[in-house]
């Protein structure tokens, strides 16, 4: 049973990157404004509009910097190119959109299903630190920018340069979070795996 | 920056305040603890009440969390992005370099700060230079360290619970 509902979410994974990211819907800017509004409202529905919103401007960084490339190359004629702008627009679309359709998918794998996948223990006690580190990090991403917006040092510069600096922190904070409850988790599950086996036998 | 006295209302912690007293911590020279049990509000009237005015007055100061350990990661996020090499320090080390690198602030803040270091003096001995009010919230009802006794007039803040309806609390927030 486990297996089948992994393989509907992969099957829709695939699905999505091979319609909408790689194939026959990537150029149409139209089908991309849909796909992204459907997300966004899914996403709304399944936690909250505030943490969709909260996602957005995490992603809002890489979006507007891809937009400046995208702008600069096609001011430039780069490669000959003439359809920078275009290409570029659609690309701060597919984005946030593939980026929160990946995540909303993966967090309809529980942890049952964890425990339930015919892999050895030590794979599973693998997926669940993952699967833990990245729900506690997702919602430790709101934390960490209240914390950064105290913190005067960031603000001495200018609004742009303040903001890319406070971009840099979070992504910084956030991945030394991650590696760091990654290994606490991990050595307390194998402690806690290995405890209650030791006492079975 | 004064906080006048009168009612604070933080709705989506169903919180409501009742501010008995003004409070001035551009006042030179202050030490401002904060205490009263759990839930009554201490840390939401901190940074919902007390934080956005210092920004609006543009007043910077100096801010230690409750949850520490969060804090300490974008900390080092911080002092990494500014150049300084912070894989080998510890937290005591991080806080000291942090709290040093900032001495522009005037407030400095610590929301039960003694419940991860007991003896905190070393933050005085840090900051006192540059510091001209601190806000302590503490469950501890231990006094004042000796130099901050005599350097800073400590005023005390009592958060006492008058009703409870299962949902809404109404806090008074008064000087003892």
């Amino acid at each position: 049973m486990v297996l089948f509902k992994l393989g509907i979410l992969f099957t829709l994974v695939l699905s999505f990157f091979w319609l909408f990211v790689f194939g026959p819907f990537y150029d149409h800017f139209a089908v991309q404004l849909a796909v992204f509004a459907a997300v966004i409202g899914w996403n709304s529905l399944r936690f909250s509009l505030r943490e969709t919103i909260s996602l957005l401007k995490f992603c809002l960084p890489f979006v507007l910097s891809l937009f400046v490339f995208g702008v600069i190359f096609h001011l430039t004629r780069l490669f000959g190119r003439q359809d920078w702008l275009q290409d570029t627009l659609i690309k701060c679309f597919v984005f946030p959109s593939s980026l929160i359709f990946l995540k909303i998918l993966l967090t309809y794998i529980t942890y049952l299903d964890i425990l339930n996948l015919p892999i050895s223990m030590r794979k599973r006690v693998g997926l669940i630190t993952m699967k833990s580190a990245f729900q506690k990090g997702e919602k430790i991403l709101r934390r960490f920018s209240w914390y950064l917006d105290t913190y005067s040092m960031l603000k001495s510069d200018g609004r742009i340069k303040s903001g890319l600096k406070k971009y840099a922190c979070l992504i910084i904070a956030l991945y030394l979070y991650l590696y760091e409850e990654i290994e606490n988790s991990n050595r307390l599950l194998k402690n806690r795996y290995q405890h209650i086996y030791e006492v079975d036998q | 920056m004064k906080i006048q006295k009168g009612k604070y209302r933080l709705e989506n912690r169903n919180l409501h305040f009742d501010l008995i007293d003004d409070l001035d911590f551009k006042n030179n020279g202050s030490c401002f603890y904060f205490r009263g049990d759990n839930g009554f509000g201490k840390t939401s009237f901190l940074e919902k009440i007390i934080i956005p005015a210092l920004g609006v007055e543009n007043l910077h100061y100096l801010y230690i969390g409750q949850d520490i350990r969060t804090q300490l990661y974008t900390i080092k996020a911080l002092l990494s992005v500014q150049g300084y090499k912070v894989s080998e320090m510890d937290e005591v080390e991080l806080l000291k370099l942090w709290i040093n690198h900032d001495r522009s602030a005037r407030v400095f803040i610590l929301d039960e700060f003694d419940k991860y270091f007991p003896d905190y003096q070393f933050i005085f001995d840090w900051s006192e230079s540059f510091i001209q009010t601190y806000i302590i919230v503490t469950h501890r009802s231990h006094r004042p360290y000796d130099g901050i006794a005599q350097k800073y007039r400590v005023c005390r803040l009592r958060f006492e619970l008058i009703e409870f309806d299962g949902r809404l609390k109404n806090v008074r927030v008064k000087k003892e």
